[in-house]
């Protein structure tokens, strides 16, 4: 069943009717307009998990101007302060998902070429996809929004704050570091399915994948050449030179070069995992993070010897040959190893309870509490450049926070509010009391659209009646005694053809 | 060719890769059983403190507190454990399919729509490498139902897919594991496709509605014309005239036209759970519906024909944009309080592990603990007519116990012992040797 | 003697003689020598560029307007219509369409979406997938595309045109709906170049994703920029220098931009007119958007980048015959509800903004969908504005065209009420100062029950007494009337006939007191002798006709 997740989550793209409608969860519950300035919000008695300085029971947070202003103790809030009170309630960082595929117009892929980093997800992010709405219900804050895994090079990829609400161009992360997808193993040599129509597309086996990388990285070597010898030129007066022609495969490329922009790898298998880090060596790039990984466990410290971090599943394996062997451990080995590891979803569902799956890292692999609270919060944060803003409870970063009604690595723990720069995106209590206006808002507007059908079809139906009026009266009769549903027959027994023929 | 080709390659690669981790997993110890100074949780009544479980012959022989161990018997001393019974996951694929992806290693579902006489039990592999792996998660027995949907049906739509088998998740051979090698009749009930990706093109394809409904119509009465059919084979084979020819098909629905065999449904959306249920009223079969995403918008007809209903992971997508993002998490408290009958399944089998973790988060969101944690073990039990061997820890019952550290539901419990027919079952697998290898890697060379 | 039945023998005595006097009028016209001069008198006229007058005038000659008014002297040759009851609107321009323009396109690279396996596989934008930026509306003019005829007699004398199918499609130019030759229809190209982000390949064939489209349409301008830059540069001073490949989709481009014609991005929902808007700007283009129907939800944004808009009219309507079990999310209802605002919401921001055909395919439904919007919001005169001056000036033909000034091309349509209400007929266009009247073109359509031709004797009382003419009449097997009828004021040929059961209806077109005037014949039949009733000049007279028996041939069959 994950085997059209994985391999093809290119066809579930496809199926998502994604016609880029503002949904019907249009503002944040706090009832706030997006454009006023976000409240003073003073969170009280609860558990807060900091993730980077341990736990504290019974505390407050203080959040000011979209950003955590002070945090444990009992703190004194100004009077107009929206107060939250979370007694009994845990207070973490916000889930960051390392690899989303979510808020995407159209298919998650281009996949019709073997490099295609011309491609960027930021042109067609899309702010009404459903699945935002669910991922922040299951407390995730921000997420790395990747291209598909049909090529060995993809497309270029974005960090999102799940702001619902608000229109697409205010979605990316600001000041995160832009990436690129690249995909190793099977899906990119299409070794589980044919496109029909067209020839076999290059690289068909894990040679080629890799030469498929080391040939657009030399393209890419002698582009930022050509660019930076006309530079030359034009700085030392050269008045005629014409510029290389600006090519947008290349240009991302050329970012990886110069450390501009981050690489995002899926890959499986032990082999190819070295291979791109040898690759990666060869030209002078680094590889910010490898995706599923699920044999990561396995060349562990060869990853961490890279400085590479490790985005993998919790637990899902044998959908392809190249997960067969992937194991529950292997977030905890690597951790173990020295590998910056974090845990992903790679689907909107799976998204909606990533505190669960870094859960069992505890059970496989011995993983402590913070342990593994860190592998959907700090870590991810570390792997996208953005901890300085987020991943932990810290005075100074973002309030981008999740509260439950349960310790979170729990399969018990359900999301009460989750906010994002200090506004309350989704509160559940508000959320199930909006129901009954949304869904009487859907039954006047079906009802309403219903009436004008009806309308119209009488409209319709008077307009040949009119004409009927300044016909013969023997027609109208027998108009009336049809039945609606006869259709008049052709004359076909009659001698009634005429001479015509 | 080529395709021949990497389906063998495919299938020996699965064949070398199943190797090691199958021997190691099923150890066996003869003899009798007692598990000791656990906190055993019956689902028969209220759970014993300090409790004794004796185990004689794969049976549970007794169950209380402070009763006599018998002479010679493996002690297991569970102080600060928990005993549970295994759990049971009623709609999986398990043995049936290995690698997804490979065609070769998938044996889910046959050609053709109607093949009611395949049965599970024949095809399924001892040694896959997921059924220790599941066990390791404390379940303990298994449906393993043919035609069950998904991506591994290649396409084929079956009406009547075959027989779904019930097995223990523990023996050498299928025989050595079956519970019940007829369990069920898979049904795929028919669906209204008006949008379909076609992967020959990689586009989707859209179909008017009356068109797609005409379809759907065809193949339900089709469904039905061929339970009339099994009808009337029924009957002539108890008095065959001369020259009658025997029909494995036919003679496979026998069981189902008498009303032995319940049909197992796979309906997920409101017309096809309703006119699948009104089907079975009128042809009088047995109905278990599988799936049930849409189960209440039905639950007034689901509730007066007492159809249990067996429902998909709660941790998955609403089918609708406006369905509240907990409907699947909330539904089944809605169903169990309307007084349906409800279970669980992975309807999977690489992700069958995740079954007490979805029963929990039905828990989470209002469904009663113990009700939660039957959906699991008896509810399924129930269902399939095993619930005088399996589903509770009971004198008599077949021992299918898991010994934990904690709630089998969550994530994080560990199951210290498992115990299949009766015997203390490792929970060695594929995963924990590997695990093992590559925690003993020595530290690579810089 | 009543007065009434004196106006009633003066009427008859100017009808007779008008029939008398029209033997040779109605043999010449239709066989060249056509009229070039025409006066709509005594008739509302509504110019969009000025207030609505009452009892007035528009005089046409040789295509232009040459006069608008009251009290206007009529040149003396003018075919003059009178126009009580009428009114004259300037006709309506079709914002973008494809209309005119020849049907067949030359095969291009990448096909239309996946449907049939394509034949030529785009490894990347090099090869220039679904791109033919050189094709022009003005050359690939179809005058015998019948949509010309249908959306002429909806009241559309002006589209704005381009070829349709792929992401560059090529050139559009501004067409007048009426002429024999191709050229004649074409007034101003090129005027825009329309781009599509619908991205054909899939996983075969590059773009085959919206970003795919979006990344190939961006690399086509940069490179199109490079090729103007590198071509100057190269043609300065080319010794020395790699010579710049040549692309001809980018010479195209080149070229038409160098006519100054507008871009046209599409952007209908909120995300897909955002996101244009974006695109635009990083583009530095000329632009319009095309689509615009959630307009309701972004029109501030738009009038901040003073983006004009062309507002697709097929407004989202619930599938016909759909599923009943399956409701649409509330988002699709809240747009299906809304849409029809959206020029009213437009409007109301300053954001400039013109009509187009879209995905309506039958003409009689574009202005009922202009009445949506009417009915949500817009006003009737900003509605009639975005069907005429507003698309000419989007498209910088206002000199010429868009309303009823003395001065821009005659391009007329005479209607019999409010343009709006839905039982206006539309009864004269004029393109280019051509006249075309408009025929009823509803008709049942039950298979005849007889056989109509053949040479009928008509009888009927008018005021005056007793007439007869002859109706020579051609049936085809599906119904359809041709022939002629010839009485005492002349000859005039069958237009609109139909046969259907045992009704009939058909109407010849005769000058009558110096304007010509359809007379229509209406009635049922049965085997030889048919009746019914003529309508001419807004009188009604009953009349009787006999197929003579002599004419054996006509029983084959057993006509009854």
């Amino acid at each position: 069943m994950k085997t059209r997740a994985n391999i093809l989550c290119l066809a579930a793209a496809f199926l998502v009717a994604t016609a880029g409608l503002l949904s019907a969860r249009e503002k944040p519950a706090s009832g706030a307009s997006l454009d006023a300035a976000a409240p003073v919000i003073l969170i009280r008695n609860a558990t807060i998990l900091t993730v980077s300085h341990g736990t504290i029971d019974k505390g407050d947070i203080l959040i000011k101007d979209g950003k955590i202003a002070a945090v444990g103790g009992t703190l004194k809030a100004p009077a107009d302060a929206v107060v939250i009170d979370a007694t009994g309630q845990f207070v973490t960082p916000g889930i960051i998902d390392c690899h989303s595929h979510i808020a995407v117009d159209g298919s998650v892929n281009e996949g019709s070429v073997s490099v295609s980093s011309m491609v960027n997800i930021a042109d067609v992010l899309n702010s009404d996809d459903i699945s935002i709405w669910r991922d922040l219900a299951g407390g995730v804050t921000t997420a790395n929004i990747l291209h598909g895994s049909a090529n060995s090079i993809g497309g270029q990829t974005v960090v999102i704050k799940l702001r619902w609400g608000q229109p697409a161009a205010k979605l990316p992360f600001e000041g995160a570091l832009p990436g690129i997808k690249f995909a190793l193993g099977e899906n990119p040599k299409r070794s589980n399915f044919r496109v029909s129509g067209a020839p076999e597309r290059y690289p068909a086996t894990r040679m080629g994948v890799e030469e498929t990388i080391r040939g657009a990285f030399t393209e890419a070597r002698d582009y930022k050449k050509s660019w930076d010898d006309y530079n030359k030129r034009v700085a030392s007066g050269e008045k005629n030179a014409i510029p290389p022609r600006r090519n947008l495969k290349l240009d991302p490329l050329v970012e990886v070069l110069e450390g501009k922009r981050y690489v995002h790898a899926h890959c499986y298998r032990e082999d190819e995992i070295l291979m791109l880090l040898r690759v990666a060596k060869e030209f002078g790039f680094h590889v910010q993070t490898l995706q599923h990984v699920l044999e990561g466990y396995k060349v562990a410290d060869e990853i961490a010897a890279a400085g590479t971090g490790a985005s993998t599943f919790s637990d899902w394996w044998a959908y392809k040959v190249e997960a067969y062997e992937a194991i529950p451990y292997n977030a905890a080995l690597m951790t173990r190893r020295g590998v910056l590891v974090s845990i992903n979803s790679d689907d909107a569902a799976e998204a909606t309870h990533l505190n669960q799956e870094a859960a069992k890292s505890i059970l496989y692999g011995g993983l402590t509490h913070d342990e593994a609270l860190k592998l959907v919060t700090l870590n991810p944060a570390i792997q996208l450049g953005i901890e300085k803003r987020v991943g932990s409870i810290d005075v100074g970063k973002d309030a981008d926070l999740a509260i439950y009604n349960h310790d979170p690595l729990s399969a018990y723990a359900v999301v009460q509010k989750t906010l994002i720069d200090g506004r309350v995106y989704f509160d559940r209590e508000k959320e199930i009391a909006g129901r009954a206006a949304l869904e009487k808002e859907k039954k006047d507007l079906l009802e309403k659209a219903q009436k004008k059908q009806e309308e119209e079809k009488k409209a319709g139906a008077k307009k040949p009646e009119e004409k009927k009026a300044e016909e013969k009266k023997p027609d109208e009769k027998k108009s009336e005694e049809k039945k609606p549903e006869d259709k008049p027959k052709p004359p076909q027994d009659d001698a009634g053809q005429g001479g015509a023929q | 060719m080529k395709r021949l080709l990497l389906n063998f390659l495919g299938a020996v690669l699965v064949l070398t890769l199943l190797g090691p981790g199958a021997g190691k997993a099923q150890t066996f110890t003869a003899g009798d059983i007692a598990i000791t100074h656990a906190k055993i949780f019956t689902l028969a009544g209220p759970p014993i403190e300090d409790g004794t479980v004796v185990i004689h012959e794969g049976k549970i022989a007794a169950v209380g507190a402070g009763i006599p161990i018998p002479a010679g018997a493996q002690v297991i001393d569970a102080k600060g454990l928990q005993v549970y019974p295994g759990l049971f996951d009623p709609v999986t694929q398990m043995g049936l399919s290995e690698i997804g992806a490979v065609n070769a290693t998938v044996d889910t579902t046959e050609t053709g729509s109607f093949n009611p006489d395949v049965t599970a039990a024949t095809a399924i592999l001892p040694s896959s490498a997921h059924i220790p792996v599941t066990r390791a998660s404390g379940i303990t027995e298994v449906i393993a139902a043919p035609a069950s949907g998904g991506f591994d049906s290649r396409g084929a739509s079956n009406l009547v897919g075959g027989q779904a088998s019930a097995i223990h998740l523990s023996g050498w051979t299928a025989e050595e594991m079956l519970i019940n090698k007829h369990a069920a009749m898979v049904v795929d009930w028919p669906g209204i496709e008006t949008r379909s990706f076609d992967f020959s093109t990689f586009s989707i394809k859209e179909k008017p509605f009356a068109d797609a409904k005409k379809e759907y119509d065809k193949q339900v009465n089709e469904l039905a014309d061929y339970v009339e059919q099994a009808r009337h084979y029924a009957q002539a084979l108890q008095s065959p005239g001369t020259g009658f020819q025997r029909d494995v098909k036919l003679e496979a629905m026998g069981p189902v036209v008498r009303g032995e065999m319940p049909l197992l449904i796979f309906a997920d959306r409101a017309r096809q759970i309703r006119d699948a249920v009104e089907f079975c009223d009128k042809q009088k079969l047995k109905i278990i519906l599988a799936g049930g995403t849409e189960a209440w918008k039905e639950k007034d007809l689901l509730r007066s024909k007492s159809v249990p209903v067996i429902l998909r992971p709660t941790l998955g997508e609403p089918p609708e944009e406006d369905d509240a993002y907990d409907r699947l998490l909330t539904q089944p408290e809605e169903l169990r309080a309307a007084g349906i009958k409800i279970a669980f399944g992975s309807f999977d089998n690489s992700f069958a592990r995740r079954l007490g973790q979805n029963a929990a988060n039905a828990i989470a969101h209002g469904l009663p603990y113990e009700e939660g944690l039957k959906a699991v073990t008896l509810y399924p039990a129930q269902m399939f007519g095993l619930d005088a061997q399996l589903g509770t820890v009971e004198t008599g019952k077949t021992a299918n116990l898991i010994v934990t550290n904690g709630d089998p539901l969550e994530v994080t419990t560990d199951i210290r012992y498992l115990l299949i027919k009766g015997q203390l079952t490792s929970t060695d697998n594929k995963q924990k040797a590997l695990y093992e290898k590559y925690l003993s890697r020595p530290k690579a060379a810089r | 003697m009543s007065w009434r039945s004196v106006q009633l023998r003066l009427r008859a005595f100017v009808l007779l003689g008008a029939w008398l006097g029209l033997l040779a009028a109605s043999a010449a016209w239709g066989q060249g020598g056509e009229p070039r001069t025409f006066a709509i008198r005594g008739a509302k006229v509504v110019p969009v560029s000025s207030a609505p007058l009452e009892n007035a005038t528009v005089v046409v000659s040789h295509g232009i307007i040459t006069a608008v008014g009251t009290n206007l002297t009529i040149p003396p040759d003018a075919w003059v219509i009178d126009g009580k009851g009428l009114t004259v609107y300037p006709g309506l321009i079709d914002g973008f369409t494809d209309v005119g323009v020849a049907a067949s396109a030359p095969p291009a690279p990448a096909g239309d979406g996946g449907a049939r396996p394509q034949q030529v596989v785009s490894r990347g934008p090099e090869d220039r997938p679904a791109t033919t930026p050189w094709r022009n509306a003005a050359d690939e003019v179809n005058p015998g595309d019948p949509r010309v005829e249908t959306w002429r007699s909806a009241g559309f004398t002006t589209v704005i045109a381009a070829p349709k199918a792929g992401m560059f499609p090529g050139q559009a130019a501004v067409l007048d709906l009426g002429g024999e030759r191709a050229g004649d229809l074409v007034v101003k190209s090129p005027v825009a170049i329309p781009v599509s982000l619908q991205a054909p390949g899939g996983f075969r064939s590059f773009p085959g994703s919206v970003m795919g489209g979006i990344a190939y349409v961006r690399q086509v301008w940069l490179d199109t920029n490079w090729d103007t830059q590198a071509d100057a540069i190269y043609e300065k001073n080319p010794r020395g220098m790699e010579r710049p490949k040549y692309d001809r989709s980018d010479a195209a481009l080149s070229a038409a931009l160098g006519k100054h014609p507008v871009v046209l991005i599409p952007g209908n929902t909120s995300l897909q007119i955002r996101r244009a808007l974006r695109l635009i700007e990083e583009w530095k283009l000329n632009a319009v958007l095309y689509g615009g129907q959630m307009g309701y939800e972004v029109a501030p944004e738009i009038a901040a980048k003073k983006m004009p808009v062309l507002v697709d009219l097929k407004w989202p309507e619930p599938e016909k015959d759909g599923d009943p079990e399956a409701t649409p999310s509330l988002r699709t209802l809240r747009f299906r509800d809304r849409a029809p605002s959206s020029p009213a919401a437009l409007g109301k921001a300053g954001v400039k903004f013109a009509f187009y055909s879209g995905g309506i395919t039958a003409p009689k439904d574009i202005l009922p969908a202009v009445k949506k919007s009417i009915d949500a919001g817009l006003s009737p005169e900003a509605a009639l504005r975005a069907l005429t001056l507003s698309p000419a000036e989007m498209f910088g033909v206002a000199e010429i065209l868009g309303s009823i000034e003395s001065g821009k091309i005659a391009n007329l349509i005479v209607t019999d009420g409010d343009l709006f209400d839905k039982k206006t007929k539309v009864k004269i266009v004029f393109v280019d100062g051509r006249k075309y009247e408009v025929r009823e073109s509803l008709r049942p359509s039950e298979p005849p029950k007889g056989d109509l031709t053949g040479k009928w004797k008509l009888s009927f009382t008018t005021p005056q007494g007793q007439e007869e003419a002859t109706a020579d009449l051609a049936m085809q097997p599906d119904g359809t009337l041709t022939g002629s009828v010839t009485g005492d004021h002349g000859t005039g040929s069958v237009f609109s006939g139909w046969v259907s059961g045992d009704k009939f209806r058909f109407a010849i077109n005769i000058s009558l007191e110096g304007s010509s005037s359809d007379v229509i014949f209406t009635g049922t039949f049965e085997g030889t002798s048919m009746k019914g009733s003529i309508q001419a000049m807004g009188y009604t007279f009953e009349f009787s006709g006999t197929k003579p028996t002599r004419m054996a041939s006509l029983q084959a069959g057993g006509a009854q």
